[in-house]
């Protein structure tokens, strides 16, 4: 797996691009801005980015422009975005177009190797990765819209599992419940969200959109 | 103790009534030296004003051939210089009065502001009334010693022109002299008991026509505060943004690596231990820059040195800090509210932050002074000048805290140096 860095922190950079390396897998270049960091995404077509969302000259989302130019000049790049703090602002620009290929971390999840791992694991192979904070935010809202008052606490669960990007192995494992279990509260989550099958689009992703837009809309 | 009782209203009431002549006597002689100097204080001005009374009918006479409307400006001009002389002079012996807007640029409007039509009716006024009043304060002490003593010497005239100062009767002999010299105790009354009313007299014109018009000096105070609040709210939202930056790209992030390294560490465990030390050993080496961090948020925030120590305290250890050598002269400071305290050492902070980076100086003085209720700082250095406060994001936060203490800021900055910024505080205590 061929990754490009992009962060600003020297530290984090080089510790980022040290763990990885010791983990077998191939950083081809880090950047420590925007300009630096597309070119290097130019030069390397890398599998994946990962980019953190404060960088210079203004230390606001440049990451986030960044990340999405990057998939405008080269569509299909995993990115992964790594923020210091919940802004779901930051999730629903990024899912604007599809959850396809884009992870949302915490920075400190890193800390968490193995789950980093997999979580850019999944990224890469064309998975989705949201951090369970922007998630728990945007689930315990204290004014969900009426269709989503429709799911029962089970199915709220799941939801929350599938925005993190989990598949149903896995969400089964979670939960402790049998894939066939996950898979019917799953068809009901679609059913009570009004997500057609017959549509084209990716209900999970589409699914998890909904609520990050109408979280969006009422923020 | 019954005598002591007895006797003592008796002594009380002697002491008292010698005072009491005291207190009526000295007073009034207190007071109408006061009006006196009062008096001939405003005959300067009068006659500044009468100058400029003439200039005016100078003015309005060439107007009418044209070449007069290039004077009007000038004239105009010392106008406003002479009347802010007359509202410094009233405001040191009463109610200050504030000066008023600047006057509007075009001609016309200029002539139709209203506060200039009152600043040309108060010359008219101040330079025949104000200039009358004036020259009788001037003349009334010497008046009173002219004719309270003329018995002694009206002798020495030549006959037949032996009169008072005003010119009657003529004098024949010293009987004449003496009554001739109860003249001089009406003078010395009249300095006595009028002058007071002749010195507000005087100072009417000024205190009706030179106050900002009703509701304008209320204006130009909420304008002012308006603008001082809202550099103050700037303030505080960019010294918010400064301390959240600080936190989030510093502190948070070396915290973030110490986790991260740690996460590498674990996973090394397995594989190499020796890696594994080595990365403990950064992991470390991160928590102790976190920690340096933070303590330099901290600082940035409030410096414990100036809430455990003084002013003075804080700005010494500043100066150790600074890489151009600075001599901090603060024992003149005394306490302030810690308010100011805080924004004059972020002002020296900043100040000296600018020495460092832009000015080139070999060395800088700082000078602290608490003179009545306000704090002044001087900041010096012997940079190459050229400073632009328009520009420098430091000088423009200088400018913005001293502001929103309603705190007054000067910047002197020629090219070649040397630099001054020159920042003054209420002290609010």
């Amino acid at each position: 797996m061929r990754i490009v860095i992009a962060e600003d922190d020297a530290l984090l950079r080089e510790g980022l691009a040290m763990l990885l390396r010791a983990e077998s897998l191939d950083v081809v270049a880090t950047a420590d801005n925007p300009t630096t960091f597309l070119a290097a995404v130019d030069a390397h077509r890398p599998d994946v980015a990962i980019v953190d969302v404060r960088m210079p000259p203004t230390h606001s989302d440049e990451g986030i422009v960044a990340a999405v130019e990057a998939r405008r000049r080269q569509p299909g790049l995993a990115v992964l975005v790594l923020s210091a703090y919940v802004e779901q602002a930051f999730a629903v620009d990024l899912l604007a177009h599809g959850g396809a290929r884009l992870g949302y971390l915490l920075k400190e999840r890193v800390g968490r190797v193995e789950e980093f791992l997999v979580a850019l694991h999944r990224v890469a192979g064309g998975g989705t990765a949201i951090d369970p904070d922007v998630v728990a935010q945007l689930l315990t809202r204290t004014r969900p819209d009426a269709r989503l008052d429709r799911l029962s606490p089970r199915e709220r669960d799941v939801l929350a599992l599938m925005a993190e990007g989990l598949g149903n192995v896995a969400i089964a494992e979670r939960l402790f419940v049998t894939d066939g279990a996950v898979h019917k509260h799953i068809r009901s989550i679609f059913a009570k969200l009004e997500l057609a099958p017959t549509d084209g689009t990716d209900r999970r992703v589409a699914a998890v959109l909904h609520y990050l837009d109408d979280a969006d809309r009422r923020s | 103790m019954a005598w002591r009782t007895r006797v003592q209203p008796a002594l009380l009431s002697l002491r008292s009534r010698t005072e009491e002549a005291d207190d009526i006597v000295r007073p009034r002689v207190r007071i109408s030296l006061d009006a006196l100097e009062r008096l001939v204080g405003g005959l300067a001005t009068a006659l500044l004003a009468l100058l400029c009374l003439f200039l005016m009918i100078v003015t309005a006479v060439t107007c009418v051939v044209g070449v007069g409307l290039l004077l009007v400006p000038t004239a105009l001009r010392l106008v406003r210089v002479v009347a802010d002389r007359e509202r410094d002079r009233l405001s040191r012996s009463g109610p200050e009065i504030l000066g008023g807007q600047p006057a509007p640029p075009g001609l016309r409007d200029a002539v139709a502001d209203p506060a200039v039509r009152r600043e040309l009716s108060w010359v008219a006024v101040h330079a025949t009334l104000g200039l009358l009043l004036g020259l009788l304060g001037l003349v009334l002490p010497i008046n009173v010693l002219r004719d309270g003593t003329f018995f002694l010497w009206w002798w020495l005239l030549p006959a037949g022109e032996a009169t008072t100062s005003l010119g009657f009767p003529v004098v024949q002999n010293l009987a004449e002299a003496l009554g001739a010299s109860l003249l001089g105790l009406v003078w010395l009354a009249i300095a006595l008991y009028a002058t007071s009313a002749m010195a507000r007299l005087q100072d009417l014109p000024g205190r009706r026509l030179l106050a900002p018009g009703s509701g304008t000096d209320l204006v130009l105070r909420v304008a002012q505060l308006t603008a001082t609040r809202a550099a103050a709210l700037d303030a505080h939202a960019m010294e918010l943004r400064r301390i959240e930056r600080a936190l989030h790209d510093g502190t948070q992030n070396r915290i973030v690596a110490v986790s991260m390294l740690l996460g590498a560490a674990r996973r090394a465990v397995a594989r190499n231990p020796q890696d594994a030390d080595v990365i403990l050993g950064r992991a470390q080496d991160a928590a102790e820059e976190a920690l340096a961090d933070l303590r330099a948020v901290v600082r940035s925030i409030l410096p414990p040195v100036l809430t455990d120590r003084s002013l003075p305290d804080a700005l010494l250890s500043l100066a150790t800090t600074c890489p151009v050598p600075v001599l901090i002269d603060a024992e003149g400071a005394g306490r302030s509210a810690a308010s100011v305290e805080a924004t004059a050492y972020f002002v020296v902070a900043e100040a000296l932050t600018n020495v460092a980076k832009h000015s080139g100086a070999q060395r800088a003085t700082v000078t602290v002074r608490r003179v009545d209720d306000r704090l002044r700082l001087t900041i010096v250095d012997d940079g190459h000048g050229g400073a632009d406060a328009s520009t420098g994001s430091g000088l423009l936060g200088i400018r913005r805290r001293a502001e929103a203490h309603d705190g007054t800021w000067v910047l002197t900055s020629p090219p070649g140096g040397p630099t001054t910024v020159e920042v003054s505080l209420p002290c609010g205590s």
